[in-house]
């Protein structure tokens, strides 16, 4: 983490997070501050809350307890975050593009500046020329890349990711991490990246978030936030890589 | 079981009718059936061209299409709006439940004595009479379709800044539930037709008041012609909306 980047403004910031469903508390005492261009990993075992997490960041849930701030969005039609989920969910009744636009809709922006604004992302994502198709005729890879595409149509300030690659097979899902670390250098948005996945995480994240520690009638909690600090070109061939992801797995077992 | 090419099938289907008509017209000729009782299928194509050339054929189909479509679409209209409602909106589903177990049993005909008192013996009774069964029909298919809406779907909407209840409405629900209610709107068009012929027998001027003269005039050959007019309009029109129906759900698999 550059010393520039801790100076900046946080674009969000939670504090003392508790959540759970109904009256169970599943996850406490979660701190998070996120500053542009940060790249944070969520793991931990299946059902430490991960995935409910996420939400309370994003407002979609209320925590039990504590809070979160995401200043307001900058003025020029752009969304304070977004997210891209586990299944694409794109709406199947609209085409790429109109699937691309849907966040911009209610921006102000007119007709033909939003369809602009879906294109330089489809670019991104290399799906351009899939604008006229409708979602079931792309296989589920560029389905996902149609997704990211339009988390990104927004220019988010934060941009929260749920495994979204857990649901691809292995080549395709190793493709999309190499073109997330290309993108994240095209983009100014703070990621929040939620995985089971540890070799993932330290793959692309700059620091890890590990959460664990649950036990009956106890909740999880943060065990530690590892700092990643490996270059992110050949990340994996890195001598250090391989230590630092059996530090991560030693934490959650 | 073994599958027949497409053409052999069409001509086993025309075999079928071809047989059926030449059982019927040798039924009567040979006076195992008297002729009174019904028509030779050879007289109709004459009676038919006697109706057409006289312009009634034109004045009753003219009628009954206009108290159908009146009664579609009021049935239609109302049938998804209260639909769709019904499953958005808890408070009103729960208001009118019981209200909605207790008058969708009774059959539309059984409206026609309020028809009459409500509305006289009018093209309106008519109309009103057919609009109830569509109604109901519309109802059920919007009501399912929109509660087995994806629920995912509409966090996406969320995610994506789409809160209110219209933006979800018309970019959401009604989209996603389209298949079901288009359904319903097909099958409507099939009962409103059905109800046509029932609810001019009491005097409306229509397909139905005209076979109830010819048949006090033991005119069975007109019965006949009228009889098949019902069952060619509905054909052609239930495969005009088909078409509209695929055309509509084109983003389907």
């Amino acid at each position: 983490m550059s010393a520039v980047r801790s100076e900046s403004t946080p674009v969000l910031n939670a504090r003392n997070l508790s959540l759970g469903f109904g009256r169970t508390t599943v996850l406490t005492d979660v701190d998070l501050t996120l500053h542009p261009q940060e790249f944070t990993a969520v793991v931990g075992t299946s059902g430490v809350g991960k995935s409910t997490l996420l939400r309370a960041l994003t407002g979609l849930i209320a925590p039990h307890d504590g809070e979160v701030t995401i200043p307001a969005r900058r003025a020029d039609a752009s969304r304070a975050w977004s997210m891209v989920f586990q299944a694409p969910r794109l709406f199947p009744w609209r085409r790429v593009r109109a699937n691309v636009e849907l966040g911009l809709e209610g921006l102000g922006l007119s007709r033909a500046e939003r369809r602009r604004r879906a294109m330089e992302p489809l670019a991104l994502v290399g799906l351009e020329e899939y604008a006229g198709r409708w979602p079931h005729t792309l296989s589920g890879g560029q389905q996902q890349r149609v997704g990211i595409a339009r988390a990104l149509a927004v220019r988010p300030q934060v941009l929260f990711m749920d495994e979204p690659f857990s649901a691809l097979d292995a080549i395709t899902r190793r493709r999309l991490q190499q073109e997330l670390v290309e993108l994240r250098r095209r983009t100014e948005a703070a990621i929040v990246f939620v995985t089971h996945d540890i070799e993932e995480a330290v793959s692309l994240a700059d620091r890890v978030m590990v959460l664990g520690g649950q036990d009956t009638g106890h909740p999880a909690g943060v065990i530690d936030t590892v700092e990643v600090g490996l270059p992110l070109d050949g990340r994996r061939d890195h001598p250090a890589f391989s230590a630092l992801v059996q530090r991560v797995e030693e934490m959650i077992a | 079981m073994t599958t027949l090419s497409r053409p052999r099938r069409v001509l086993y289907s025309a075999l079928g009718v071809g047989v059926f008509l030449v059982l019927w017209e040798l039924t009567l000729r040979s006076g195992l059936l008297p002729g009174t009782l019904v028509p030779l299928p050879s007289a109709i194509p004459g009676v038919l061209w006697l109706e057409l050339s006289d312009g009634i054929w034109f004045e009753v189909v003219g009628s009954s299409l206009a108290h159908y479509s009146v009664g579609l679409l009021v049935g239609s209209v109302l049938g998804i709006l209260v639909g769709v409602s019904a499953a958005l909106l808890p408070r009103f589903d729960a208001a009118h439940a019981w209200l909605a177990r207790l008058l969708r049993p009774i059959p539309p005909l059984a409206w026609i004595p309020f028809a009459i008192i409500w509305f006289g013996v009018t093209p309106t009774a008519a109309a009103f009479i057919i609009s109830i069964g569509v109604f109901w029909i519309n109802y059920f298919a919007s009501y399912s379709a929109v509660r087995s809406v994806d629920p995912g779907y509409d966090e996406v909407a969320r995610a994506f800044g789409q809160h209110g209840f219209l933006p979800r409405l018309a970019k959401v629900n009604l989209p996603a539930a389209s298949p079901g209610i288009l359904g319903g709107l097909r099958a409507g068009l099939g009962q409103g037709w059905m109800t046509v012929v029932a609810a001019e027998l009491f005097g409306i001027p229509g397909i139905g008041q005209r076979m109830m003269e010819a048949s006090s005039l033991l005119a069975t050959d007109i019965v006949v012609v009228y009889m098949l007019t019902i069952a060619a309009l509905y054909a052609l029109l239930d495969f005009v909306f088909m078409l509209f129906q695929r055309r509509m759900l084109r983003w389907q698999p």
